[in-house]
């Protein structure tokens, strides 16, 4: 069996949902029907996860945060705010 | 990073600035309520601001402040899987009283316009799926693919090995392909 013929690795197949995966290694699944539907079910997994949204805290955030950090000087010293 | 550790204001609000989205996403995937979520977010900038000092620039700054946000969350879930009662009351309730006395009040929570956010931003199949993972998966698929962080980058940052890092995430992904496969049948 050459490399073109062996079946893809779990890594090769997050490769190939991502994109990234040669195109020599990619050719298999044009010829093995067991590999493209496993990575077609992983894609689509992996498709959901990566179009997740982040979610913002609340506005003043930052400001609540930088309320209770010591913010040292420039000399080294701690400022307390 | 150096003007964060030589003391500008302006460095600090920039780390808050950068991170406060990534980190408040995973710990608020992680615990699912908005309010604890961004007190811990809170509780984990502060820590990384007031300890700049230790920051070591080996590292990189992002795998520190998950780490960080990461020991938070898992802390909470653990302490909470020990707090949570009983639907039947204490273990320790020998009488109906006791188990009544002891037990929770499912009726008792009206919903708050809160809730309703956190049910319409928390409320998809992938995030329900994503709930149901353990924690350890959780905040491993998360980072992966979420924040596209390395395999690398996530065992440095969870301080897990690489192998492990790996195992958790192809775990997550086949427990999420099942969870979604199974809401479309």
């Amino acid at each position: 069996m050459n490399h073109s013929e062996m079946h893809l690795t779990t890594d090769e197949i997050e490769l190939w949902s991502l994109g990234l995966l040669g195109a020599q290694r990619a050719f298999h699944l044009s010829d093995c029907s067991l590999c493209r539907d496993i990575a077609d079910r992983e894609r689509k997994v992996i498709l959901e996860l990566v179009q997740l949204p982040r979610f913002a805290p609340t506005a003043g955030f930052a400001d609540r945060v930088m309320a209770q950090v010591k913010v040292p000087t420039p000399s080294g010293d701690w400022q307390e705010r | 990073m150096a003007w964060a550790k030589a003391g500008h204001e302006a460095a600090f609000r920039e780390l808050v600035r950068r991170y406060e989205r990534p980190i408040f996403s995973l710990l608020y995937r992680m615990v699912r309520d908005r309010a604890l979520a961004e007190d811990l977010a809170q509780e984990t900038f502060i820590k990384v601001l007031n300890g700049i000092k230790s920051y070591r620039p080996e590292f990189k700054f992002s795998s520190w402040i998950f780490k960080i946000a990461n020991n938070a969350a898992i802390d909470h879930l653990r302490k909470k899987s020990l707090d949570t009662l009983s639907l039947d009351g204490s273990p320790s309730a020998e009488t109906p009283e006791q188990m009544r006395a002891t037990s929770l009040q499912l009726g008792d929570k009206s919903e708050t316009p809160l809730d309703e956010v956190e049910s319409r931003e928390l409320g998809t199949a992938i995030e329900k799926a994503i709930a149901k993972l353990r924690p350890e998966y959780r905040s491993c698929i998360l980072l992966r693919h979420v924040e596209g962080y390395s395999y690398e980058e996530i065992a440095e940052s969870l301080e897990l090995p690489l192998g492990t890092v790996k195992t958790y995430i192809h775990r997550a992904r086949n427990e999420l392909r099942v969870y979604l496969e199974d809401r479309r049948e």
